[in-house]
């Protein structure tokens, strides 16, 4: 057997073994039991309704798909390539760099390694989709989903490495590449030409869901059409309708899938060409690739060059708390913000597009971009423990209380995320008066935004406790660190984890929002005249509630981590 | 200053210590010995309160360590040999950190001699990334020693360092000692064990098979009179004494 294809086979089939060894601990024992019933009733559960499921096979989702493919591959190329996409591990550098093993060898180990998760998250995908009241077989589907991921997963890892090439060789690498920016810049026209001749469709949209089929139909219609239409070939088999639908579809897929195969190894063969004609260059640079695990120019560390006061003296668990910021200060990666905002900004469109009204846009896209950070903010905001179980060691040694060290960790992510929600809300709020479409009262609008402070915070603290504790229980299961798996390949995963968090937020939630019912009957109910104390009050008693329960969790987890030992987050 | 009796750490049937007592007094250096996989590294982290033993007690200054945590982490310094750094901290974020964490007042005063003892004075805004495997060792040690702990713990502490920093090590850790700091130091190095350490604990799977100054452990097995610590070290350790 092939060295490579060796060591990624040793190395998954030990780590499934290592994995499922855990389950001899009680801990571990319960969490499959609940992962299992929780996989049942996502994706095994007969459902007498697949509504939804249907209407993400639709027409106009088959459209949205393909520009949300179309942004996800334009990505790199706007906002600079992700270098995480050709990371090796330490390990790899230590043994695979100093083999006599070709640049495009490791490339293609890193391939074959990408098309494990790959096939995980298509097999996740696939059982989500076979609700559909579709006529077709699963395989086949299996089969469109995984030419989805794979192209787009290999066009993310093209664009890294011509990006790498294009930084080290500048503009002859440029000019080597000059068919993938000119075909972006080429997709960007067609689909700014579209929007902009069909704005009076887009505009008279008299809803939500009259927006986006309007958005969809522009989509299918040239110009936006011609150039989503080597996108929408890769889309099309997930969203087939019959067998022989899927028939015509595939080979067109496959075909540009195999086309970004050939341009993956062109880019690299044109990597060593350049690297040739430049070997000092070469040389300087490869060192520095190897000294950072990745074979990829990365970006210069990001220097220290400013810095947020800490005073010597005062609470130890402060240090935690101040030292996370400036991780997040100097590791954040703005762009995964882009997602977010994007639909925010989406919504928000369809929010006011019947209405043609700028500041009930605004206020949509405001609230909707905050009510979305409780939803992503934790995914995206990793300064806690999910990033410092790896320093285990360090952490117990320090004279911390375990309690305050979970309580620091667990503040770090919520209170950034908690500020950017809030200014987004204080926008909204001063947006609002500017919309007749808007009619609640100035002091329920006060009154929302004087009590989102406490609910962001206690919602955002207990959805943030939740991914900590997972981290503190099952660190064995769970992926450490500041990098969060961007690519599609891990969408599904992903998926799974947030609605689990979400599910599980959700069943905390059941005693605050009782008690916030009673206060709000025992403050008087919907009476107009008393609306700022009527919503004010429920939403500060739901929030202490909720902060009441994550402390208890705290406290909890506070225990757990004093048992945690350096071994389980090996 | 450190006092640590019947010590036992298990993973499922495997015990890594068993029944391991000894005790650090002030100004002494405890030299902590044995193969690969005696259990000197889980012993250091019980110490430390990384983990938890199975059971038996450690005190460091006079706390326990698993019912006062606090106090005992607050007098102790742990350096591993593998230097745990943050990735995003400076070298001088670092100090101010541990600072914060210790409740170090004079921090401003302390960061330049320290600096400057272990030649980092120049890589104050350093990210580690940017310091070699050596000057990321120092400045664990500079994180370890600057509250002044009254106990050090040190494993393999020499790794990576160049000559001039071994020798400042070893001057380092004897003037601490001879301070009144109690010092156990884990190495493979005999001879750095022989020249700074005034005790000796010998581990063998698991369990302690020799513990005292030189002079005592060669009165407990005169066969080994005379041999060189290298030698005794290998009778105490062979697991089929024969074979020695």
């Amino acid at each position: 057997m092939n060295a490579l294809l060796y060591l990624s086979w040793n190395s998954a089939r030990n780590r499934f073994l290592s994995a499922f060894r855990r389950v001899r601990s009680p801990r571990y024992a319960v969490a499959v039991i609940v992962g299992a019933l929780y996989l049942w009733g996502f994706l095994w559960r007969p459902v007498t309704y697949p509504g939804a499921t249907n209407f993400l096979l639709s027409q106009p989702s088959e459209m949205l798909i393909t520009l949300l493919a179309v942004l996800t591959l334009a990505g790199p190329w706007v906002f600079g390539s992700d270098t995480t996409a050709l990371a090796f591990t330490q390990a790899e550098v230590s043994m695979l760099f100093p083999a006599p093993i070709t640049r495009r060898g490791l490339i293609g180990h890193k391939l074959f390694r990408a098309q494990m998760a790959v096939l995980i998250n298509a097999a996740i995908w696939v059982f989500v989709l076979r609700r559909g009241g579709t006529f077709l077989p699963s395989p086949l589907r299996a089969v469109g989903v995984w030419v989805l991921f794979s192209t787009l997963n290999l066009h993310r890892l093209g664009a890294a490495l011509v990006q790498s090439s294009i930084k080290q060789h500048g503009r002859a690498a440029a000019k080597r590449n000059w068919w993938s920016i000119v075909l972006f810049g080429f997709v960007g026209a067609a689909l700014v030409t579209g929007f902009v001749v069909s704005r009076q469709e887009l505009l008279g949209a008299s809803g939500i869901g009259d927006f986006f089929v309007a958005v969809a139909h522009v989509l299918a219609q040239p110009p936006a059409s011609i150039g989503l239409w080597p996108f929408h070939l890769v889309v099309a088999p997930t969203f087939a309708r019959s067998i022989p639908q899927w028939q015509h579809a595939i080979v067109p897929a496959m075909a540009v899938m195999g086309l970004h195969v050939f341009w993956v190894l062109r880019s690299d063969a044109a990597f060593e060409d350049a690297a040739l004609e430049a070997s000092e260059e070469r040389a300087r640079r490869m060192d520095a690739i190897r000294s950072r695990r990745s074979i990829v120019v990365p970006k210069s560390a990001v220097a220290a060059k400013t810095t947020l006061r800490l005073k010597a003296l005062g609470h130890p668990a402060m240090a935690i708390f101040w030292k996370n910021i400036l991780c997040l200060r100097r590791t954040a990666q703005f762009r995964l913000l882009i997602g977010p905002a994007g639909m925010a900004i989406a919504f928000g469109a369809a929010m006011s597009s019947g209405a043609r009204d700028f500041s009930l846009w605004v206020t949509a896209t405001a609230t909707t971009f905050a009510a979305l950070l409780i939803v992503f903010g934790g995914r995206l905001v990793r300064n806690d423990l999910r990033h410092d179980m790896l320093h285990l060691p360090l952490l117990k040694s320090v004279p911390v209380g375990s309690t305050d060290i979970v309580l620091a960790e667990v503040a770090s992510a919520t209170v950034p995320i908690a500020a950017i929600q809030l200014a987004v809300l204080l926008i909204a709020y001063v947006a609002s008066f500017g919309t007749e479409r808007i009619t609640l009262l100035p002091s329920t609008r006060l009154a929302i935004l004087a009590g989102s402070p406490f609910l962001v915070l206690a919602l955002n603290g207990a959805l943030i406790t939740i991914q900590n504790g997972m981290a503190i229980l099952f660190p064995a299961w769970i992926r450490l660190g500041a990098a969060v798996s961007t690519g599609v390949e891990a969408l599904g995963q992903n998926v799974l984890a947030m609605v689990a968090n979400l599910f599980t937020l959700l069943v905390a939630l059941i005693p605050p929002t009782v008690l916030a019912a009673l206060t709000f009957q025992l403050a008087g109910g919907l009476r107009a005249e008393r609306g700022l104390l009527v919503l004010w009050l429920p939403m500060v008693v739901a929030a202490v509630v909720l902060g009441l329960e994550t402390y208890a969790a705290m406290l909890w987890l506070g225990r757990a981590f004093t048992r945690a030992e350096p071994l389980q987050t090996a | 200053m450190i006092s640590v009796l019947a010590l036992t750490k298990l993973y499922g049937d495997f015990a890594a210590v068993r029944g391991v007592s000894f005790d650090v007094a002030a100004g002494e250096i405890l030299g902590l010995v044995g193969p690969n996989g005696a259990g000197k590294t889980t012993t250091l982290r019980c110490l430390a309160g990384i983990i938890a033993p199975s059971s038996g007690t450690v005190s460091i200054a006079g706390h326990d360590i698993q019912k006062d945590p606090i106090p005992a982490k607050r007098a102790l310094a742990f350096i591993p040999d593998e230097p745990h750094l943050f990735d995003y901290l400076s070298v001088e974020e670092h100090l101010r950190f541990i600072a914060r964490l210790y409740g170090v007042g004079d921090v401003e005063s302390r960061i330049g001699p320290l600096l400057d003892e272990l030649e980092l004075g120049d890589k104050l805004g350093s990210l580690p990334g940017e310091l070699s495997r050596g000057m990321r060792q120092k400045l664990a040690i500079a994180c370890g020693l600057l509250h002044d702990p009254s106990v050090l713990i040190l494993d393999e502490p020499l790794t990576g360092l160049d000559p001039a920093g071994m020798r400042r090590m070893r001057a380092t850790v004897t003037a601490r000692a001879s301070r009144g700091t109690g010092v156990i130091l884990s190495s493979h190095l005999l001879n750095l064990v022989e020249e700074l350490c005034t005790k000796l604990l010998v581990l063998r799977q698991g369990q302690a098979v020799a513990y005292g100054t030189i002079g005592e452990i060669i009165a407990a097995h005169p066969a080994l009179a005379s041999k060189s610590l290298e030698e005794v070290f290998l009778t105490l350790t062979a697991t089929n004494p024969a074979a020695t």
